[in-house]
């Protein structure tokens, strides 16, 4: 048995039994399972790499932070449900149709972002409180803006799996709109409808008026959805006119927020940060956990042992392991399974004849995304499940039928991607 | 007495263990600013630094030294690219072995041994690298950064989730934009890489140097490895090469593509007149197939997983289980220079870098006895 392999194994088993015996928290555990494998590969306790590989998720972090910031400032300041009040007025009649622009709406910071965590608690934040009120239950809600989220973080323009791949192997990130609003449109309509449809027929809009607040929208009008717009024509500017000094995500968040704070219902900004950051760290102490874990496992050699025993076994079984190894790494990190299977993944894929490059990095990149729903990290399935106020594993079990399609599909176009080269023109 | 409060003193501990921690982490951090001793040798007549050509890098990270070697007698110039990704190590040690050991008799060769100065002061997170390595010389060991493919965030932050080539359009991953061959030709008033970039096309439209050589290194499984990638107008010169340098090595020869933006093989030669040429060797420490990376990996190149990944015919190149080591690597480097001079027939004149060794001469007595010893 390879060394390596023994060292994957013991990280493996002490993150287990740190996180379901000792009940630890899962930052915690992956910082021990880190540690014992470090141990287990002779490298001691390597302080200088446990500290370097929770960089890699600096920026994630504070991106993050802000966004809850953000969201919590617009739910205080009446501007979330002034929003609810008017998109459930003009489109009751229409549920399908609402059901549809309520996903493309929480799909468009990923959009933008290419973050998954950003359209949750953005987005995802505004639409939640809608799909409540409609009859939707709180885990088939958290389950669409994860699915949601997903989509948008898969969809472009930006997705930075794709980025990181294409990174990998010099290709320029061009001709990957076809392909990639070829997989996540139609995966994102079939999600929502298959979770929402049902619970949203027959609405009757005098029972919906009676639990939205319709005056909150009339007492602030217009101003109370400046900071939205704020965020909205950051996001997009910054894009747009790269040569412009870029703000950042986070700052970008940051602004919107501070903007909020003057916009609508006055309330103690202090307690409702702290109250706000105190619900995000244990997500933020679960992504540095992970990237010492991905350092150690680089630094043993069991990161090499895992991609090289992936390659070993051909191409049917390398299809394969696209769908299940690769979102599964998510549960580490999405970007991570991107870097490191989706680079080999794709050289060795690129092999077999037929093939069409750009179809391939977009498809590998659409199933590192949906790793974001993998435990125990789900960033996307924890935020959800934190904005309906749920735990994450019954959002993550509705999110299952749309999860296995979207790897069938993302399978699918995998293996006929020479047959979707058309998509790329 | 009055009993601190348990949480009161668990938080305390907890954040004194911290600042201990960071200061101690702090410290390591920061040794990576020192930097290796470079011994010019006999062919060295001058020293410049970089920001003689981009004023705006005097006294920041992005400024980096640029050796001279005139060897008096008219002729063509060579500038050669060396640290432009601090983790492609061999890049590097053959430059620093050129203003050590070269002493050309017609021409002059300039040589950038730290061409990304600033990604030679940290390491990539997530790869577990080390951040020095050795090699033995005649006169005892020498100690070597071994960097980060892209600028210190430290001098360079946040990244934007996308980078856009500024005079191209051109979209990449947002950690790109610390890349400084992504960042060619470079912007004056831009990021700090790009301020070298710019730096590097100044210094070549002012000195009108001839031929440019960019020394890199690719993973094993990459599609671009034992390759020199040659813009339009160098492929004659890259061709003429080849035909000499086939006799010793596996070598090919690739056109620089003309939709792939910001490297040195398409920016220096559409922006500039230089002969654009971008030379890549197969190391092992890059890439995400290798195992455990040590300072001693780093120099012999051998590592069981990229063996086993040739068996499986995931590599583009062969790889030995005596691995490809730094000698073979920097042999390469060395001896496609050296040919580039030998084939250059143009109107500038000659570049002869004079006495220097064959392939086989670095092969067998290793790339340390083309090294200073240290003092």
């Amino acid at each position: 048995m390879d060394r390596e392999l023994i060292c994957l194994l013991v990280m493996l088993a002490v993150f287990l039994l740190a996180n379901l015996l000792a009940k630890l928290p899962v930052s915690i555990s992956m910082v021990l399972g880190a540690v014992a494998g470090a141990l287990a590969g002779g490298q001691g306790i390597p302080l200088r790499h446990l500290f370097e590989g929770t960089f890699t998720y600096l920026d994630t972090i504070l991106i993050i932070s802000a966004a809850m910031l953000f969201m919590t400032v617009i739910q205080e300041s009446g501007a979330l449900e002034a929003l609810n009040a008017v998109i459930v007025t003009r489109f009751y009649k229409k549920p399908a149709l609402m059901l549809i622009l309520l996903m493309f709406m929480i799909m468009f910071p990923g959009m933008i972002t290419g973050s998954s965590t950003a359209a949750v608690l953005s987005a995802g934040a505004l639409v939640a409180p809608v799909l409540l009120l409609i009859g939707i239950p709180k885990e088939k809600t958290g389950a669409i803006i994860a699915m949601g989220a997903i989509m948008g973080m898969a969809a472009p323009p930006i997705n930075i799996p794709a980025l990181l791949i294409a990174g990998g192997v010099d290709m320029p990130y061009i001709g990957f709109e076809g392909p990639l609003f070829f997989i996540t449109i139609p995966c994102a309509v079939i999600a929502v409808l298959i979770l929402g449809l049902k619970h949203c027929k027959g609405l009757d809009i005098e029972k919906l008026k009676a639990e939205l607040d319709l005056e909150i929208g009339k007492k602030y009008g217009f101003r109370l959805y400046i900071p939205i717009f704020v965020l909205i024509i950051l996001l997009v500017v910054s894009k747009l006119v790269p040569s412009l000094p870029q703000l950042g995500t986070a700052l970008i968040f940051l602004i919107s927020a501070a903007v909020g704070c003057f916009t609508g219902r006055r309330f103690n900004v202090w307690e409702k940060s702290l109250s706000a950051m105190e619900t995000t760290i244990p997500v933020l102490g679960k992504l540095m956990g992970v990237g010492m874990f991905i350092q150690v496992l680089t630094l043993v050699g069991a990161r090499g042992w895992i991609v090289v025993s992936a390659l070993s076994l051909g191409t049917v079984m390398l299809y394969i392991f696209s769908c299940t190894i690769m979102p599964a790494f998510g549960a580490i990190s999405s970007y991570g399974a991107a870097s490191v299977m989706g680079v080999p993944f794709l050289l060795v894929l690129l092999q077999t004849g037929g093939s069409n490059d750009i179809v391939l990095c977009c498809m590998l990149s659409f199933l590192c995304c949906l790793g974001d729903l993998m435990p125990p990290t789900a960033l996307a399935g924890n935020y959800a499940a934190q904005i309906v106020g749920l735990k994450y594993s019954p959002v993550l079990k509705k999110c299952v039928i749309p999860f296995l399609i979207c790897l069938a599909a993302g399978l699918l176009c995998l293996i006929f991607s020479g047959s979707l080269s058309f998509l790329t023109a | 007495m009055k009993k601190i409060p348990r949480h009161i003193l668990t938080a305390s501990l907890l954040t004194l263990f911290v600042i201990a921690m960071v200061v101690y982490l702090g410290l390591n951090f920061r040794s990576m600013k020192e930097e290796e001793p470079i011994y010019p040798g006999p062919g060295v007549t001058g020293r410049e630094m970089l920001s003689k050509y981009c004023p705006s890098l005097e006294g920041t990270s992005g400024d980096t030294e640029i050796y001279i070697l005139d060897s008096g007698v008219p002729g063509a110039s060579m500038l050669v690219l060396g640290g432009t990704h601090p983790n492609e190590p061999s890049g590097f040690i053959s430059a620093i072995s050129l203003i050590e050991t070269l002493k050309p008799s017609a021409g002059v060769f300039y040589v950038i041994p730290r061409a990304n100065n600033s990604a030679f002061t940290c390491n990539d997170p997530q790869e577990g690298s080390p951040q020095r390595f050795t090699i033995e010389t005649a006169g005892g060991s020498r100690w070597f950064r071994f960097g980060s493919r892209a600028t210190n965030p430290i001098d360079q932050w946040p990244d934007s989730e996308v980078y856009v080539h500024a005079s191209s359009g051109q979209t990449l991953s947002g950690s790109e934009i610390r890349n400084l061959n992504r960042a060619y030709p470079g912007r004056e008033d831009g990021t700090l890489t790009e301020k070298v970039a710019y730096g590097i096309t100044q210094f070549i439209l002012k000195h009108d140097v001839t031929i440019t050589v960019d020394l890199h290194e690719a993973s094993p499984e990459y599609t671009t490895v034992n390759a020199i990638v040659a813009h339009e107008n160098a492929m004659d010169l890259a061709t003429l090469s080849l035909w000499e340098l086939e006799d010793v090595m596996k070598i090919s020869v690739e056109a620089s593509p003309k939709k792939l933006h910001g490297l040195t093989h398409r920016e220096l030669g559409d922006f500039t007149n230089t002969l654009a040429l971008l030379m890549e060797t197969a190391n092992a420490s890059q890439g995400r197939l290798h195992g455990t990376v040590t300072p001693e990996m780093i120099v012999t190149g051998q590592d069981k997983f990229y063996v086993r990944a040739g068996r499986y015919g995931a590599l583009t190149v062969d790889f030995p289980e005596s691995g490809i080591g730094m000698s073979e690597r920097c042999a390469r480097h060395l001896t496609a220079l050296f040919e580039f001079c030998r084939a250059y027939d143009g109107p500038a004149g000659a570049i002869d870098p004079g006495d220097v060794p064959g392939y086989k001469d670095i092969l067998t007595n290793g790339i340390g006895a083309y090294l200073a010893s240290p003092k």
